[in-house]
């Protein structure tokens, strides 16, 4: 199962697309508290884009979503201001100050984060979830 | 999502309901800022209608607790769903919040006074 979003970099786009990104979970298989941490970490990095790739300016971020029997690939892309969240530290926990924590929810949930510096222009971050693992 | 607040007795009691995200942390985030503005000795949020909570919600309830402390106030998350209770988890907040399964308990940890 394939699927392609194209969003535009926005608060308001990251309710619609959570539940569309719900139903193809439940389609994949996906039991319900493991598909609820996908979804959360997709979010995050989404949530990520809007704020420090475009850092509230008008952009566009892509969603594509590769999902088999054993396993699903979420890809985000950006053309915003680089980052690699694959670089930023883990934070010692629990943190007694608010923020730093959607890099550690996107890091435990999923079993793979890939960040994708070949494209000088864009931002490519791949996120990666076996089924077997949880 | 959809915040009301009620008062009982003493206890200024925040019902919310619906997804909490980065979209929509910053209105919960001002009606606790309003609240710990004004050194609210007891405050309780119901989350028992929420059934989506990211990190921005963390962060807006971290940001109220720690402003709470300052005056010797209190805030208290009551009736977590699990999808909501496993954010905590992740974020292993959920030894240093006040949280009790039912508004109930809550009400009576606070102790409300008429």
């Amino acid at each position: 199962m394939e699927k392609r979003f194209e969003l535009i970099a926005s608060s308001e786009v990251l309710a619609p697309f959570r539940r569309e990104f719900r139903q193809i979970l439940n389609r994949a298989g996906w039991e319900k508290k493991t598909a609820e941490k996908i979804l959360l970490a997709v979010d995050e990095a989404l949530t990520n884009i809007i704020r420090h790739a475009y850092q509230g300016r008008p952009g566009k971020m892509t969603v594509s979503i590769s999902a088999s029997d054993d396993k699903i690939e979420i890809v985000l892309e950006d053309q915003g201001k680089k980052f690699d969240p694959t670089q930023v530290p883990s934070p010692e926990l629990p943190r007694h100050r608010p923020g730093g924590l959607g890099i550690h929810f996107i890091r435990t949930i999923m079993d793979q984060m890939i960040y994708d510096d070949q494209n000088p222009a864009w931002n490519r971050l791949r996120l990666i979830k076996h089924k077997t693992k949880i | 999502m959809k915040i009301q607040l009620t008062s009982q007795g003493d206890i200024q009691v925040l019902e919310l309901s619906g997804e909490l995200d980065y979209h929509s942390s910053p209105d919960l985030r001002e009606k606790l800022t309003e609240l710990t503005m004004k050194q609210t000795p007891k405050i309780l949020v119901n989350l028992g209608g929420v059934d989506y909570m990211d990190s921005s919600g963390i962060a807006t309830f971290v940001e109220a607790f720690q402003k709470a402390k300052r005056y010797q106030g209190r805030l208290i998350l009551a009736a977590l769903t699990a999808t909501v209770r496993g954010v905590f988890e992740i974020a292993k907040l959920d030894s240093i919040f006040e949280i009790t399964p039912t508004v109930a308990e809550a009400v009576k940890c606070l102790g409300a006074k008429t």
